[in-house]
């Protein structure tokens, strides 16, 4: 009984944490400045050919989240788009001298 | 005696280092064509001309059935009347017939390198046609119909791609080579790892082709993009157009996405044409071929 009390108070405690969002509070030029990192970001990957498919439209996004007064959801789009062009460019200075493996 | 033998070794590779990475264009061929001889014993060169049905028996049924009656005639039709209309033969040797097995080929004058579809819209521009008006772009339509009728005329010709001695003609290959092996876009993949290092496995539903051959059918008609249109050309694509595909399929941005690239090829990918092609030489064009 008590086993089964300790498994229940633990899921409990589980879910709860799963389910708490960590408090965002940005502000409309923390957006503002996201995008402009992710779009900074991004060109330096596009001048290499090197940008990913879906980069351009996270940053879509998280501009029409900006539009839409959801500044939060703005950030979270934009620093996403930021690293991928930040991995991007990693991938590309891994892969200057690629060659064949046979 | 151990640690002799080990430091001989590691001084062996890191010899052999410099001679990989200035690889000749003859040499990479010959292991790009080993590579693939042992990875599927018994498939003749020409063998793969034929792409994944070179490989599959099976699917090589199915595809011999469809070439019985090929989608794709009534775009060679079209292509071969669009090719007439615009004076196209008026540009090329031997009036555009049978040529397509030298493509792409490198020209000391300009210093570049030249993809048949480039050399189309040259001679267009120089013949006048209003690209915009005439809604000719260079991935598909009646660009691919037009070279596909060209393609057709060099059915039976071996690919005779050259590199010759001259340090940008070898930068253009070493570009394309470069793209082929080198890994891109989220999911972290290169042309090789999905065409020569794991060709002849199955990618979700699709068996991946092997690189060796690739070229020898194009413009292609693919089922694929048939569905996506209505008229006789919407299935042709040109090679650029399967590049950028392949490209998004990795989740690597298309070098020839936009307005930008309507009307003109993008380099890199007319780079690896060249190596392409340049490894795939002696096999016979097919072009244009059906694909799924």
């Amino acid at each position: 009984m008590k086993k089964l009390l300790i498994l229940a108070a633990a899921s409990i405690i589980l879910t709860a944490c799963g389910s708490s969002e960590p408090a965002m509070m940005h502000s409309k030029n923390d957006a503002a400045s996201a995008i402009m990192a992710a779009e900074h970001e991004a060109g330096r990957a596009a001048s290499e050919n090197y940008e990913w498919r879906d980069t351009g439209k996270l940053i879509k996004s998280a501009k029409a989240a900006l539009k839409e007064d959801k500044y939060d959801d703005a950030v979270k789009l934009a620093t996403k788009a930021k690293k991928q062009s930040s991995l991007a460019l990693m991938q590309h200075d891994a892969n200057q001298h690629a060659k064949p493996a046979f | 005696m151990k640690k002799l033998l080990v430091a001989a070794t590691a001084l062996s590779l890191l010899g052999m280092m410099p001679m990989v990475a200035n690889a000749s264009p003859e040499s990479d061929l010959k292991a790009f064509r080993g590579f693939f001889f042992k990875r599927f014993p018994g498939v003749k060169l020409q063998d793969f001309a034929d792409g994944i049905y070179g490989i599959d028996a099976k699917r090589k049924e199915e595809w011999t059935a469809m070439e019985e009656f090929p989608p794709y005639e009534p775009g060679i039709d079209i292509g071969k009347k669009l090719f007439a209309k615009y004076k196209v033969g008026s540009c090329f040797k031997n009036g555009g017939i049978a040529i397509k097995q030298n493509y792409p080929y490198f020209n000391s004058k300009d210093g570049t390198v030249h993809s048949l579809e480039g050399d189309v819209l040259t001679c267009l521009e120089k013949n006048g046609v209003d690209l915009k008006a005439e809604k000719i772009t260079t991935q598909k339509g009646k660009l691919a119909a037009i070279t596909a009728y060209m393609a057709f005329t060099s059915r039976g010709k071996k690919i005779n791609v050259v590199v010759p001695k001259d340090k940008r003609a070898l930068a253009a290959y070493n570009l394309g080579k470069q793209h082929f092996y080198a890994k891109r876009g989220q999911l972290n993949f290169s042309c090789a790892d999905c065409h020569a290092y794991n060709s002849g496995r199955m990618a979700r539903a699709n068996l991946l082709s092997p690189a060796l051959g690739h070229v020898s059918h194009f413009p292609v008609y693919r089922k694929q993009w048939e569905a996506g249109g209505t008229d006789a050309l919407a299935g042709f694509g040109t090679i650029e157009r399967r590049y950028g595909g392949c490209n998004k399929s990795i989740r690597a941005k298309p070098l020839n996405e936009g307005d930008e690239w309507k009307f003109k090829q993008h380099p890199e990918y007319v780079a690896l044409e060249y190596f392409e092609s340049y490894m795939s030489n002696g096999i016979a064009i097919n072009g244009p071929g059906i694909r799924e």
